[in-house]
């Protein structure tokens, strides 16, 4: 298993648009991904799941993968996320 | 054949053809059981194809709307896919109802978050729903698939998504049963320049699936089923109608002069980029209202100043001519997805336009940068919406005076001499226009929201709408003060309410001494070639026998004359 924490810097937080990005992506890989946020943990390959977390801008987060693509998956999600999903950045 | 009159006409021109009946029924959901194996495996099945065939229609049209990418992104979540699935293996329901209550349990959850904005995602995920269980009842959610031949659309009431959906080459024109002139689908209509009438109450009873009708959208006339002869002279009054529209497009590059030389501006008004390419194949002068709501309201977030900023200068250098730009007017009967606005009891008297942006100084501050940002690549002005009182437009005006010097410090360019002016569209204004005139660049007159303020009528009321008349002695009285009071102070007076594009208005408009007409881009050709025709002195001398009517109605056949 591989974990990384990062800061979510989109203006807008994972609304509707990020988190279904952010599923996506999510979706593509084949390991188990859990995201642990300050409320709890949600799995986003599901975008109902991650925008129920409701995480804002300014959040940090850990992505936990786990499984045979772990180390790539890991860096696409955190890329991902440190780019704001094309949004204007908090910092 | 029969015959309906529609007295509140918006629109021109003439259709002829089949009708389109939009489809309004709910099926009830079928209570029938899962029980075997294989009838499991059948539901499952039955729902995976509907949720893929959801999936691949709302892609598609993602393409143009970034919101459905999001509604996409739901029905192919695998948390809804699972709670279905294990409904159906587990209850022994079938693919409709465990949809519905998956649907559901989905809902309740956003519903009860604190966020308002996730709050507000509720109605996604129902929008959504309704999708999937249309598809899984064959009944089909693009609610337009049927329509194959270009027809007369009739419904009960359109939604922007609606019209989303619609393949405008196959809609001839459009009749709703309820709805107002400045209802969405009546805006959207003129910007695409179809006939439509909208408030026909009765025309749902008197179509069918296979009726033809005739439809004129200057006068009103509906006509179902008539007989052949009578469809054919209606057609050849369309054509006259499109050679004189023709005649009028020819003539629409040319300056605006009455007979005795009183030279006028003839604007459009704008709600998106589109709009403005429209008014450059029609050969405006300028824009005298651009609407920045869409910018808010087709957003997931108050848009940036940069997001902003590159709307107003594409528009600008798009059209080359003079743009007025409207500050954000918000709240009434225009929400945010990703804002909650408090429930109001009277939200057009509540918290909106003006009220809204002082109360929220940096997003209004954020509108201010970019359009002064953008002032400096063509010509711009400001207009403030909805002023009641003189102390909104000092406040208005200082924050516009501290972000011209913020931007001066942060050596930005823009247009240091930018007009700021102001919509006069409450009583309130009305009484104060003379102080407001010696603080402003500019009037202009918004009519719509000047006549239900001024007569105290609500306009989106179906049961008062008769009372809606601009035409009413105390509007037009309101109007002809403005105008004095603004020339009075040297400035500029214009108009960009439905009222400055309807034909009779015209000329009672000139003879006040209206210096700028702005309305729909579409009826601007039409509009020039009216005042080309008129002379100014003439006018002036029948708007004050005008001013002296006592009631609407001889004021309207005054001007039918």
């Amino acid at each position: 298993m591989v974990s990384e924490k990062v800061k979510v810097r989109n203006v807008t937080g994972l609304h509707l648009r990020p988190a279904s990005e952010l599923a996506d992506i999510c979706s593509k890989c084949s390991c188990n991904i859990t995201i642990v946020h300050p409320n709890g943990q949600v799995n986003p390959k599901s975008v109902l799941m991650l925008m129920s977390a409701a995480i804002k801008a300014g959040t940090e987060i850990e992505i936990k993968c786990d499984g045979e693509d772990e180390k790539e998956s890991l860096k696409k999600i955190v890329d991902a996320i440190q780019g704001g999903f094309g949004e204007e950045l908090i910092d | 054949m029969k015959e309906l009159i529609v007295s509140k006409v918006f629109s021109h021109g003439i259709a002829i053809g089949p009708v389109f009946l939009v489809p309004e029924e709910y099926t009830t959901v079928s209570d029938a059981k899962a029980e075997t194996e294989a009838k499991i495996e059948s539901e499952i099945q039955r729902f995976e194809t509907a949720a893929e065939k959801v999936a691949q229609d709302l892609s598609l049209l993602a393409q143009n709307n970034k919101i459905f990418a999001g509604h996409v992104s739901i029905i192919k979540d695998f948390t809804l896919h699972d709670a279905v699935k294990h409904k159906i293996r587990e209850q022994h329901i079938n693919a409709e109802q465990a949809s519905e209550a998956s649907i559901e349990e989905l809902r309740c959850i956003f519903q009860s978050m604190d966020d308002p904005y996730m709050k507000e995602r509720a109605a996604d995920i129902t929008d959504v729903g309704d999708q999937l269980l249309a598809c899984l009842q064959n009944r089909c959610a693009d609610k337009f698939a049927a329509l194959k031949t270009p027809s007369v659309i009739i419904a009960r009431n359109l939604v922007p998504s609606d019209t989303a959906r619609l393949n405008q080459d196959l809609v001839l024109g459009f009749i709703t049963e309820e709805g107002g002139v400045t209802s969405h689908v009546s805006i959207m209509a003129k910007s695409l320049n179809i006939p439509a009438l909208v408030g026909a109450t009765g025309i749902l009873d008197l179509v069918k699936e296979d009726s033809h009708v005739v439809m004129d959208a200057g006068t009103g006339e509906i006509y179902v089923d008539p007989e052949p002869d009578f469809a054919k002279n209606f057609s050849a009054k369309k054509k006259k109608l499109e050679e004189e529209n023709a005649a009028y497009l020819a003539d629409a590059g040319l300056p605006t002069v009455t007979k005795d030389n009183r030279q006028l501006k003839v604007y459009a008004n704008v709600g998106s980029l589109k709009d403005i390419e429209q008014a450059v194949s029609l050969r405006v002068d300028g824009v005298g209202l651009f609407r920045t709501e869409f910018l808010y309201m087709e957003n997931s977030h108050f848009p940036t100043e940069e997001e902003q900023f590159e709307v107003y200068r594409k528009a600008v250098e798009t059209l080359g001519h003079e743009i007025i730009i409207r500050t954000l007017d918000i709240g009434g009967d225009k929400e945010l997805s990703y804002f909650q606005f408090k429930p109001e009891q009277n939200p057009f008297l509540g918290l909106r336009a003006i009220r809204f942006c002082l109360k929220n100084p940096d997003i209004f501050r954020t509108q201010i940068r970019a359009i002064l940002r953008a002032s400096h690549y063509g010509p711009l002005r400001i207009m403030l919406p909805m002023l009641i009182s003189l102390e909104e437009a000092e406040s208005a005006l200082e924050l516009i005076r501290q972000v011209k010097q913020e931007l001066t410090r942060e050596q930005i360019p823009f247009d240091d001499k930018i007009q700021v002016g102001m919509m006069m569209e409450t009583p309130a204004a009305v009484f104060c226009a003379d102080e407001f005139a010696q603080m402003m660049d500019f009037f202009s007159i918004g009519t719509n929201d000047l006549t239900q303020y001024t007569l105290a009528v609500d306009r989106g009321n179906q049961e008062i709408r008769d009372l809606y008349d601009p035409f009413y002695p105390a509007v037009i009285r309101a109007i002809s003060h403005i105008i004095k009071a603004g020339h009075k102070a040297g400035i500029e007076v214009g108009m960009c309410g439905e009222f400055a594009g309807d034909r009779r208005s015209t000329k009672l408009l000139l003879g006040l001494g209206l210096d700028e007409f702005s309305m729909s881009a579409s009826d601007t050709p039409r509009i020039k070639a009216a005042l080309r025709s008129m002379n100014y002195n003439d006018e002036q001398k029948h708007a004050q026998e005008i001013l002296q009517l006592r009631h609407a109605k001889e004021i309207k056949s005054a001007l039918d004359n």
